[in-house]
């Protein structure tokens, strides 16, 4: 029971059930639009939306402290998803155009937190997240946030499957992609902004791509990804946090807590991996012949 | 037999399902297509036939707003955008994510999206128009198997069944012959004459004269440009088709435009 023990108590103190609040709500939301970045392959473009937040969140910081500093995000965000939606229609080698922008964009929000001497203390604080010391008003500011981005997927997500799988087919049944697109980008901007206060920028995103990551090594069956991946997220933020608390706490080993998460969450792909290579392997035989039942099945008319 | 399709008969002087008047196509700058200028009645199909790189891929993504018109008109059944729900497209499945996690019965739901609308679950209504689409294709028994493991043929017919279950009044078929065996082409050239009676227009790219003779009454020749169009046999000259492919020596047999230099078809 020992081992257990601390998956509870941990979460007795007002400010780790605080955290563990903030990532529940973040994993649901992240776990859901997740799959859809994965069976997008937008992973590269979220990457290059972490990025742009970061001088929102920069400039912000400066012109307003911490309250700031959400406004900023949020703002850089929503500008950076519009853009990137139409770099991406447009550029012909867009993987460039975002590369380009974004690191740009980072290195100004890099420059624009420097130039403040007394805030360079707090870079740290926006690039690996202060987990521990969210404050109630910011727990609902993570929910709010995490609620409309829910809304805007929720609300498209069989359109957004269909656009993920057959893009044309989208267009000849009278959807505008583009519209699609958008609402996907800024429903992964929001998760950005929500998950930067979090766990920071620079890990928002193993929480965006991970769990959809694992859900396709789990399972192959559509319905199933979405809780799978949301699931999975909640159950690796939990252990993550507890992790870090008990080795900071009676271990003696201060663990920061987004990164620990952020490890979970990685330790738990590579066991997904793991398990899902071994599987092939055992299964193999079995499906060749499933494979080759397919091809034997005489065609009846 | 086919839940909600178009059950009007066609009349002699009914607008036409697709109407395209001197338009020009292009990708971004660079012109694809130009001078084309057909009819599609419904009930009818018409063939579009030309080289590879003629521009009949084009044409179909013409039709559907995906490129560019820089001149011209296209209306469906009388409007322009189409209106929403009125065409079936069925891509080339070599276009397709194979390994995406999504089974046949959920490909062919993906037809019913635009008139279930936003946020709204499938029905049962809905359900059972994709059972009657798969059964329509003849793939009932394989509904809930990856898309991707179902092979060329199966997946063409697939696709076939989501145009279908999405009741269509135009339909656009890319290639459908690509990659079929004559039972799978035969199931096909059922489908679209039984389509064909409930009252919709069939547009079809092929290089396969079969398909051409079994269900299109006319033809649209192509090479980048329109060549002819008209009935299928005046169309199908030996002279328009050695101009559409551009090469002297074109052969046509029964079947197939024998073209020296690539492979027959």
């Amino acid at each position: 029971m020992d081992v257990f023990t601390p998956l509870i108590t941990a979460f007795d103190l007002p400010f780790m059930a605080r955290a563990l609040l903030v990532l529940v709500v973040l994993s649901l939301v992240a776990g859901l639009v997740g799959v859809l970045v994965n069976l997008r392959g937008l992973e590269f473009i979220s990457d290059g939306l972490t990025h742009a937040v970061f001088p929102g969140v920069a400039i912000g910081f400066v012109w307003g402290g911490r309250d700031g500093l959400f406004v900023g995000a949020m703002a850089a965000a929503l500008i950076a998803a519009v853009v990137l939606t139409v770099i991406v229609k447009r550029a012909v080698t867009s993987d460039a155009a975002i590369a380009v922008v974004f690191t740009a964009m980072f290195s100004v929000g890099i420059i624009v937190v420097s130039r403040e001497t007394n805030y360079v203390g707090q870079l740290d604080a926006l690039l690996f997240g202060r987990l521990l010391t969210v404050s109630p008003a910011e727990v609902n500011q993570t929910v709010i946030v995490c609620l409309i981005a829910l809304i805007m997927v929720g609300f498209t997500l069989k359109e957004q499957v269909f656009r993920a799988f057959d893009r044309e087919g989208t267009v000849a049944a009278g959807y505008r992609p583009l519209a699609l697109d958008i609402v996907l980008n800024v429903a992964i901007a929001l998760v950005v902004v929500a998950a930067s206060s979090a766990v920071g920028n620079l890990l928002v995103l193993a929480v965006l791509i991970v769990p959809g990551a694992v859900a396709r090594l789990v399972t192959n069956r559509l319905w199933l990804l979405f809780p799978v991946a949301a699931g999975f997220a909640i159950v690796a933020a939990w252990v993550g946090l507890a992790l870090g608390y008990e080795a900071s706490v009676n271990g003696g080993v201060d663990l920061p807590s987004g990164a620990t998460v952020v490890l979970v969450l990685v330790a738990g792909y590579g066991m997904a991996l793991v398990a899902r290579l071994a599987l092939d392997r055992i299964g193999g035989h079995h499906r060749t012949r499933r494979a080759v039942g397919q091809l034997a099945e005489p065609v009846v008319h | 037999m086919i839940g909600n399709a178009f059950q009007e008969t066609p009349r002699a002087n009914a607008v036409a399902a697709l109407q395209v008047a001197e338009a020009s196509f292009a990708y971004g700058a660079e012109p694809a297509l130009t001078g084309i200028d057909f009819a599609v009645l419904p009930g009818q199909a018409v063939a579009l036939i030309g080289p590879n790189g003629s521009g009949k891929s084009t044409l179909l993504k013409g039709v559907l707003g995906l490129i560019t018109r820089t001149s011209g008109t296209v209306e469906v059944l009388g409007q322009w955008p189409a209106p929403a729900g009125y065409i079936g497209y069925v891509p080339q499945t070599d276009q397709l994510d194979p390994h995406f996690p999504v089974s046949l019965e959920q490909v062919v739901m993906m037809g019913r999206f635009r008139s279930l609308g936003w946020w709204r679950l499938p029905s049962k209504a809905d359900h059972r128009a994709v059972a009657e689409a798969l059964e329509t294709v003849d793939l009932s028994a394989r509904a809930r198997t990856r898309f991707g493991e179902l092979s060329g043929g199966q997946q063409q017919r697939g696709l076939l069944a989501r145009a279908v279950a999405s009741a269509p009044r135009l339909l656009l078929l890319d290639e459908p012959f690509n990659g079929l065996d004559q039972i799978n082409r035969d199931a096909l050239i059922e489908t679209v004459k039984r389509l064909k009676q409930q009252g919709v227009a069939v547009l079809v790219s092929t290089h396969d004269l079969d398909l051409a003779r079994a269900v299109c009454e006319s033809v649209l020749l192509l090479n980048g440009a329109q060549v002819a169009f008209g009935p299928r046999d005046e169309v199908l000259t030996l002279a328009n088709v050695q101009q559409a492919f551009g090469s002297v020596g074109v052969e046509m047999d029964e079947h197939t435009i024998v073209v020296p230099g690539h492979g027959g078809h």
